[in-house]
């Protein structure tokens, strides 16, 4: 922690984000691991690769980011990969409070497997196994990978991929495709 | 009752002969409705968002214990489930196996527009409708419905309880006459028996 005391009250979001980013950037690069950026507006995702995600995780502890918002993932079925990103943060460094890091990376989508990093994080235990029950991944090592929110056979189907379909919305029933599309 | 007449042998046969005396030849079963109506004690069963317009009717402002209702605890002291919202699949197990616990002559209000037909969520995977797990008497439309809705339907369950006898005659029949028993067609515990998911890896 550095020297900084903590600021009450609204942060410029803007220029969190920079300093956390340059925090986990010089953080991966200090550690010799190779990433990519993905950003948008408000957000930054270092992609890295599935073999040095432990060590960029605890590269990224190391460097304050004690905290893990949320784990998530996407799915893109014609890319045939499944991404998923840690959001990382910190409470109490006041450089980086309140800014939000992405550390991601790309699965095959058939078998998606990676380690499990609630060994690095303890916060990531509960959502990597809504990550697992809604999306398939499996993280190994977990301590206890089991479905959390859904029942069993209902995890199995894998609802939050892109090719679990739902009954459409009801102002769409029976409409043609030419004029559903406009 | 006849003077010096004492009730020997086999308790459940002669707590029969003492319900059919009270109910039938003294016509208590008014009084028994009247008591039943007035004490309706909603069992703490949160499935979803409505709960906080549920517990916003028995606060200080809308008051619904003036109408003889009050949020109680355990389902063995309580006789009325307000589904509060949506049933999720996991949840459906909680309120069957609730209203299983529960004493009868007992009532239950769907209460939403997730409890009538899914509202929000009716195209969900993991949404079940809440009158294919348990009997309801009173729906209440609205997302979610304000807390005087709340209270009407408080109020027509007792006009409901009182006008057709609905608790003296479970009573004296053991079941309810007025409606059909609603057996689930599933097992909605069924994913708490061992499935290979549910073993750690
Ligand atoms: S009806 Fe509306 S408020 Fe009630 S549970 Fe459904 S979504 Fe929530």
């Amino acid at each position: 922690m550095s020297g900084a005391e903590l600021v009450e009250g609204p942060r410029d979001y803007e220029a969190t984000l920079k300093a956390a980013r340059a925090r986990a950037e010089s953080a991966l690069r200090e550690a010799g691991i190779s990433f990519s950026v993905e950003e948008g507006k408000g957000f930054v995702d270092l992609v890295v690769d599935v073999d040095s995600i432990v060590k960029a995780a605890e590269a990224l502890k190391n460097a304050g980011f004690t905290h893990v918002v949320s784990v998530t993932a996407v799915d893109y079925p014609k890319k045939k990969s499944i991404k998923v990103a840690y959001h990382v943060t910190s409470y109490l460094d006041p450089e980086i409070v309140g800014g939000i890091v992405g550390l991601a990376v790309y699965l095959p989508r058939e078998a998606p497997e990676m380690p499990s990093l609630s060994g690095v994080w303890v916060s990531a235990e509960f959502m990597e196994r809504e990550v697992y029950e809604f999306f398939g991944v499996t993280f190994k090592g977990h301590p206890d990978l089991r479905p959390l929110l859904l029942i069993p056979e209902l995890a199995e189907k894998r609802p939050l991929r892109k090719d679990f379909v739902v009954r459409e919305e009801s102002i769409y029933e029976g409409v043609p495709e030419r004029v559903r599309r406009g | 009752m006849e003077e010096g007449k004492v009730y020997v042998g086999n308790l459940d046969v002669a707590a029969k002969r003492a319900r059919d005396i009270l109910l039938g030849k003294l016509k208590l079963e008014k009084v028994v409705d009247w008591a039943n109506a007035f004490s309706l004690w909603p069992v703490h069963l949160t499935t979803s968002c409505c709960s906080t317009e549920f517990a916003a009717t028995f606060g200080p402002r809308f008051d619904g214990e003036q109408f003889g209702a009050l949020p109680w605890v355990g389902p063995r002291q309580t006789n009325l489930i307000v589904i509060e919202g949506t049933v999720t699949r996991k949840m459906a197990c909680a309120v069957r196996v609730t209203w299983e616990q529960m004493p009868h002559p007992k009532y239950a209000i769907a209460m939403g527009a997730c409890a009538l037909d899914g509202g929000l969520f009716y195209n969900s995977y993991n949404v079940v409708r809440p009158w294919e797990v348990i009997p309801i008497d009173i729906y209440i439309p609205g997302c979610p419905p304000r807390p005087e809705s709340v209270a009407r339907a408080i109020v027509e369950l007792q006009r409901k309880i009182r006008g057709r006898r609905v608790a003296s005659s479970w009573i004296r029949e053991g079941w309810r006459p007025d409606r059909d028993y609603v057996a689930p067609k599933e097992d909605y515990c069924a994913w708490q028996k061992t499935s290979p998911l549910l073993e750690r890896v």
